[in-house]
């Protein structure tokens, strides 16, 4: 599997497979972060745009 | 280009190299890496990050044109900043490891948000900037590809997650593993050495434990059309994120670090010599300062008030994690704690033993402090003063030095169990072999002591 044109970091074929193993399970949690979110939305709660989060992050750096 | 005008740090990647002329500091971007470059710019993320401080910026230049016709694979030059001091992850203190981690996912989870990824999270690409971990490697962008696992989570789990966990777990030094392994710690090692209980963690049972087992059953296996979803990849940087955030240490406990409590200094010795050396920074007006045996950085302040950009070494992780927080909590911009053992400093490592500069190599400050850190060197680890004489000599252009005679009670202590075969251990040795390297400019007994501080320019 070819994804970047310059792969030169051999990711490893073990950290791969595991990498896409967890990342499925965790994928779920955000997927249903997101639905959440837009469940709330529809009954008028105003969730935090992303960006809020990484602009606290800033100021805390 | 000769190819001896490139540094070795950066050969690895085809997207570009880096290279010097006159001192100055330049990186060309190759043909093959024009797009993913001008997406990192054009799209909003390069500003983006340069305003948070996460991404050191650059401007681009004209290269020579002689030098263009000669490099085809030349797409553009860059001058990025330059940063003062480069310093490695084993001279980190746990938390300065730990807040250049947080940095490298804040990075790649931004990079996401303009269809970017970050394709390496090596920890050498990550340099204390004003106080903050930035990343230096412009280069470090690729375009996301929908479906595309996370090329660089091997190397974030080995040179951020594997030592930090063995850091907190095990035992602080075991950061030196990274001294030996430059690409990290190997996960097998890491995942042999942490206790049962992190097996108990999600984040250390997956990205180490599990993680170690995958490779070595899937070695050299083909992964074929392996792909994950967006939300899986932001999925795996937030767990990354959450496992090392919860990753921690308390200094306390080793050897130094509650010095300054149980000091033999009196009040009036200690102001004393804080006004020496505050007189002294501004005769000299140094652009570095190298505070060597700093503890938890409290002359290195007294120096960095001159505005000098001030390298606080000090061989005691615990003193160099106060130090660090300290700076941390304080926003202070010009102040670098760092870990280092003078008796062993950091080696040249890599390829060729030129990937990673020695800490010789990284010399000379315009002045060096040694303030008691000479009775250490010349009595507990029995350097002769004639090699500390050369050794400062070569590390720095000015010296402020403090001797610690023998009937110091401090000196006293390290005698007490050993035979006293220091001769030449005298005030009138200590000026002999310093003044055939320096030319020593001030010496002043420090008020309510027996201590001596000096001010010296190398020969």
């Amino acid at each position: 599997m070819h994804f970047s044109p310059l792969p030169y970091l051999d990711p490893g074929s073990g950290s791969f497979i595991i990498q896409i193993a967890i990342a499925a399970l965790l994928g779920l949690g955000v997927a249903l972060r997101a639905s959440w979110g837009k469940i709330k939305g529809f009954f008028g709660k105003k969730t935090k745009p992303e960006d809020e989060d990484d602009d606290t992050a800033d100021a805390q750096n | 280009m000769p190819k001896t005008d490139q540094l070795n740090a950066s050969f690895r990647d085809p997207s570009g190299f880096l290279f010097s002329r006159g001192g100055v500091l330049f990186r060309q971007i190759n043909r093959v890496y024009a797009e993913d470059y001008a997406r990192l710019m054009e799209s909003g993320l390069y500003d983006r990050l340069v305003k948070a401080g996460l991404l050191i910026p650059h401007v681009e230049v004209e290269a020579p044109r002689a030098e263009r016709n000669r490099n085809a694979e030349a797409f553009k030059v860059i001058q990025p900043e330059r940063v003062p001091f480069i310093s490695y992850p084993y001279e980190w203190s746990f938390s300065q490891l730990k807040d250049a981690a947080l940095a490298t996912l804040s990075i790649h989870k931004r990079a996401l948000k303009y269809n970017l990824a970050l394709k390496d999270a090596s920890a050498y690409n990550i340099q204390f900037v004003r106080g903050k971990p930035a990343l230096i490697d412009t280069l470090s962008f690729e375009k996301y590809k929908e479906g595309q696992p996370w090329i660089a989570y091997r190397q974030f789990c080995q040179h951020f997650l594997a030592p930090l966990a063995l850091m907190s777990y095990c035992d602080v030094r075991l950061s030196q593993l990274l001294r030996v392994y430059i690409d990290g710690v190997p996960l097998d090692l890491a995942s042999k050495l942490l206790p049962t209980r992190t097996r108990l963690n999600f984040g250390l049972l997956t990205h180490i434990h599990l993680h170690a087992g995958a490779e070595k059953r899937f070695a050299g296996e083909s992964v074929g059309q392996a792909k994950m979803s967006r939300n899986a990849l932001v999925g795996l940087i937030e767990s990354l994120e959450v496992t090392v955030r919860k990753l921690s240490w308390k200094p306390a406990g080793t050897r130094w670090w509650n010095y300054y409590e149980i000091t033999n200094y009196s009040d009036a010795a200690f102001e004393h010599k804080k006004r020496l050396v505050t007189e002294w920074i501004a005769r000299v007006q140094p652009n570095q300062v190298w505070d060597l045996g700093a503890n938890t950085g409290v002359f290195s302040r007294v120096a960095g008030a001159s505005g000098a950009f001030t390298v606080s070494f000090d061989i005691d992780s615990a003193a160099v994690e106060q130090n660090y927080l300290r700076a941390k909590n304080n926003k202070e911009q010009n102040l670098l704690p760092l870990q280092l053992d003078l008796t062993n400093p950091s080696p040249a490592l890599g390829w060729a033993n030129r990937e990673r500069e020695s800490f010789r190599e990284r010399g000379p400050a315009d002045i060096l402090l040694a303030l008691a850190v000479i009775h250490h060197l010349a009595i507990t680890n029995n350097v002769p003063l004639p090699q500390l004489a050369d050794f400062f000599a070569e590390m720095g252009k000015w010296l402020v030095i403090e001797f610690v005679p023998k009937s110091d009670s401090q000196v006293q202590k390290m005698l007490a169990a050993r035979e006293d075969i220091f001769t030449e251990y005298t005030r009138e040795g200590f000026e002999a072999a310093f003044g055939e390297r320096f030319k020593i400019h001030e010496s002043v007994l420090v008020n309510e002591s027996e201590r001596q501080l000096y001010l010296m320019e190398a020969k």
